[in-house]
């Protein structure tokens, strides 16, 4: 509305003006163009005026060819009559107003009208074009619709205002040429992590009561919208000659997160158009005779307008709201991943460009204090996402996880501001310690290179606090709490090495199982010895006997009796005394007898062997014995050794 | 100049080995107790370390160690010098208590399942005596052994069936004690347990270094070494994983 009044005063001053051109030259024909400025900005909007005064009959209108400027109002037509001084003067202008296209020196020629049937022309103008200071400012039209506003060039079914839906006409298409969205990116290929500003417009021509349905979701990107004014506040924009009211729905600045094509999604609006309808003989009522009389699609009378046809004819006017779903296109963009072959070690996904400082707050102190050490990254790029930057912590330093602090610029565009990594660190051991420059790398999209900054190397001096007397507390009481070392004295004997894997292991089990061996040899020699012995007595005892008893069979051959009962004799007792090892002298019969029976020799061969005793003893004694009985003597000896010989061995191998 | 240099390096180095080992081994435990508490752990580690190195297999130097190395911050190692010293003592509980600590700081860390009761025992029948004390019991019996049959041959007296039952008891009983000395030595010497002594690493689905990458190890993890080539070892996570790392990571137990 404001723009309204704008239009109208400016129309009052225009009649004010033609009053007074009027009533200096009264009554006489004039054909002039006159223009509001002769020096223009290019985009900046002017009047350029032709007036006939005092004219009749005026049978037609040519303007001049307007190529170098672009017709953005008009014509319009003013039409009136002034009395000054007495004088009437009447008047007819045409006024448009332009925007230059481009700069220079133009010339306008004059306007032809025939007036009479005589052919006139105005006087031509010099329009210096300049260039413009400030492109922003360039489209001050007005944005409402105001009563005149008709752009210059326009089908002939759509020379009605906007909001006017004449009978007959195409809903749809008119809301489609009259209303949609429009996403601006500032860039459609970019690097992993560039800055992307992705600008939602609503374009519109007609009063519509909008609400966003749909939002995007940026998938894929990491955004970070721009605070927009509350109430939105319109702008307006060119769009093929035509002026639309621009709302600006959502402006996000999206740091892509990955490598790819990715699609910014549409948005979606829901509208309430308000549509004016207008009944047909209303319309035709309301035309001006002076449209058909110039015969000229694009001239309009000033009040052949719906300003005044809504003003005067209310009762014929009815409102409509159309719903209308609108829903922008999609975008594509794409992204380059990062190099990888030039990225530092140090590179953690910042983009843009940086300044990184690292202060720490003390250089002495003792294993009770904490130090702080604050690197401060700031500069332009996605410092929303900055992670923190490499710190090499010696390991005598405790480190917690840093504390971030974000200072971002509100609605900066590039988004600017730092970020601010705050590391606790305590110390846990007293010395001389350093920590290390701390190193951040970013990229620098503007140069397609990785760029990496270094602080300086901190050296700090710890001394030993009281920490000592928290260590040695019951380590049940606290679970986490370290056992101290042990300090009791060691018994600092060498590690041996394995018994099992050395040399004398082997030998110490070595030395008992020769001692094993040498002892079962021992034994078995004693063994042995004994048992040959007794063999050897036994082997003796019957040689000697059969050797008597040989001698003693030659004297019984040779009938010596005597001889041969002596050797028989001498055998017997001499096996008996090896045999039951009873010394020769010892040798008498009861001994003989007792031994046996210590032997559970006895019955028939001891008496056998008494008898054949006897037997000897009386032959010696009693000589004159038979050569039978001497062959019997001789038997009976061999039986009685031999019977014994065996009840001997046996007997023995039983005990 | 290079060579100068290395030559005065040397000597520095020789005069402090030499200054070190003028002092007993005693003295410089007591040293590095005392720069721990003064909280100069990497400097007491050191010294502890090389105290190990000189071959005294100590639970308490062991632990001490791991103290040190725990507090500056070198995780694996603590862990490997806790570990070694829980093989002398299982029963330790200031050294189990630490292990417990260590752990905590090792990312990723799975617990080993409890041993189950006859585990225990075994456990504790193992740990009756070192394992040089199991060789000195088992010579001891075998004397013990011969003594008693050579008694038994040899003398008269001793020929009766009590000294041959003895001398059965003792027998079986040696035979025990040279199976524990050998399994506690060959369990020693098998180094199946290692720990991990960096951060992460990659384990590989095949021993080379193309390898696909399974999971990722860190710190003072503690692995079974089932397999090994010459470079890799193919080993298992408490979990049950298993993959290839390079053996230069995995310290031998």
């Amino acid at each position: 509305m404001v723009c309204q009044v704008k239009i109208r005063k400016w129309a009052l001053s225009l009649f004010f003006c033609l009053g007074v051109i009027a009533c200096a030259s009264a009554q006489e024909f004039r054909f002039t163009t006159n223009v509001s400025s002769t020096r223009v900005a290019q985009d900046e909007p002017f009047q350029i005026q032709f007036m006939l005064e005092n004219a009749s009959n005026v049978a037609s209108f040519t303007p001049p060819s307007f190529t170098d400027f672009e017709v953005m109002q008009g014509p319009s037509q003013v039409q009136g009559q002034s009395i000054y001084n007495g004088r009437r003067s009447e008047y007819i202008a045409l006024i448009y107003v332009l925007q230059p296209k481009r700069t220079g020196n133009f010339t306008l020629a004059g306007a032809t009208a025939r007036v009479n049937g005589n052919v006139v022309h105005s006087n031509p103008v010099t329009i210096e074009v300049i260039k413009s200071v400030n492109h922003n400012a360039a489209p001050q039209a007005p944005a409402q619709q105001p009563p005149g506003f008709q752009p210059g060039h326009r089908g002939p079914d759509e020379d009605v205002a906007e909001g006017i839906l004449r009978k007959g006409e195409d809903v749809d298409a008119k809301l489609r040429k009259n209303i949609f969205l429009k996403v601006d990116v500032d860039k459609t290929n970019l690097y992993e992590g560039e800055q992307l500003t992705a600008t939602y417009k609503l374009y519109t021509r007609l009063p519509t009561n909008s609400s966003v349905t749909r939002v995007p979701a940026f998938k894929g990107f990491s955004a970070k919208d721009i605070e927009l004014p509350n109430p939105p506040q319109a702008t307006t924009e060119r769009i093929n000659g035509q002026l639309f009211k621009v709302f600006t729905i959502r402006k996000t600045l999206l740091f892509p997160l990955q490598s790819g094509n990715l699609e910014l999604d549409p948005v979606e609006v829901d509208n309430q158009v308000r549509l004016v309808k207008l009944s047909h003989d209303n319309r035709k009522r309301s035309r001006d005779p002076f449209e058909d009389f110039f015969n000229d699609p694009g001239f309009k009378d000033p009040f052949n307008d719906p300003f005044f046809d809504d003003f005067f004819n209310r009762p014929e006017v009815s409102y409509e709201d159309v719903p209308y779903k609108i829903q922008s296109t999609p975008v594509k963009i794409t992204v380059k991943p990062l190099p990888v072959d030039t990225r530092p070690p140090s590179y953690n996904g910042a983009v843009g460009h940086f300044n990184m400082s690292a202060t720490i707050d003390k250089t002495t102190l003792t294993t009770d204090d904490a130090l702080t050490l604050k690197v401060n990254i700031s500069g332009q790029g996605n410092v929303n996402l900055l992670n923190q930057p490499k710190v090499e912590i010696p390991g005598s330093f405790e480190k917690y996880d840093p504390k971030v602090t974000d200072n971002i610029e509100k609605n900066s565009n590039p988004l600017s501001g730092s970020r601010q990594f705050e590391f606790a660190l305590m110390p846990l051991e007293a010395g001389d310690q350093t920590i290390p420059p701390v190193e951040f790398s970013y990229f620098d999209p503007v140069a397609h290179a990785y760029k990496t900054i270094k602080s300086q190397a901190f050296n700090i001096k710890v001394t030993p606090g009281k920490q000592n007397k928290r260590d040695k507390e019951d380590f049940s009481v606290d679970k986490n709490v370290l056992i101290p070392v042990h300090l009791a004295p060691q018994r600092w004997t060498k590690d041996a090495g394995f018994l099992l894997g050395s040399v004398w292991y082997y030998l110490l089990l070595l030395i008992p199982i020769i001692a094993l061996i040498a002892g079962i040899l021992y034994r078995r020699r004693q063994h042995y010895q004994r048992n040959n012995a007794a063999l050897l007595k036994h082997r003796y005892a019957n040689k000697a006997a059969l050797k008597r008893l040989e001698l003693a069979a030659r004297y019984l051959k040779e009938g010596k009796d005597r001889a041969f009962y002596e050797e028989t004799s001498r055998a017997v007792w001499g096996y008996l005394s090896h045999k039951l090892e009873i010394p020769f002298a010892d040798l008498n019969k009861q001994l003989v007898q007792n031994k046996l029976a210590g032997r559970r020799i006895n019955g028939e061969n001891t008496l056998q062997l008494f008898d054949l005793l006897d037997n000897c003893e009386m032959a010696l004694y009693a000589p004159a014995q038979s050569n039978d009985k001497m062959q019997g003597t001789y038997q009976q000896a061999v039986k009685v050794i031999s019977q014994l010989e065996e009840q001997l061995k046996t007997k023995q191998q039983v005990v | 100049m290079k060579p100068v240099r290395y030559i005065i390096l040397l000597l520095l180095l020789g005069y402090n080995t030499l200054q070190a080992q003028g002092l007993t081994p005693q003295q410089r435990f007591e040293k590095a107790n005392t720069l721990y508490q003064q909280n100069k752990y990497t400097e007491a580690a050191n010294i502890y370390q090389q105290l190990i190195n000189e071959g005294y297999p100590l639970e308490d130097l062991y632990f001490n160690a791991g103290n040190a190395y725990y507090k500056s911050n070198r995780t694996g190692q603590a862990i490997y010098n806790y570990e070694k010293a829980l093989q002398l003592n299982p029963y330790n509980e200031s050294v189990t208590h630490n292990l417990d600590l260590a752990n905590q700081r090792v990312q990723g860390f799975t617990d080993e399942l409890p041993l189950l009761f006859f585990q225990k025992w075994w456990q504790q029948w193992e740990h009756l005596y070192t394992p040089n004390g199991w060789a000195v019991g088992s010579l001891v019996l075998f004397w013990l052994l011969i003594g008693g049959v050579l008694a038994y041959l040899l003398a008269a007296r001793f020929n009766n069936r009590i000294v041959r039952m003895g001398v059965s008891v003792i027998g079986v009983v040696f035979i025990a004690y040279l199976f524990m000395s050998i399994y506690t030595y060959s369990s020693l010497h098998s180094h199946h347990t290692g720990i991990v002594m960096n951060s992460g690493i990659k384990a590989k689905a095949a021993p080379d270094q193309n390898g696909k990458d399974l999971f990722e190890l860190n710190e003072g993890m503690k692995v079974q070494v089932l397999d090994a080539t010459a470079d890799y070892c193919k080993v298992q996570l408490a979990d049950g994983k298993t993959g290839w790392i390079a053996c230069d990571e995995v310290k031998r137990l």
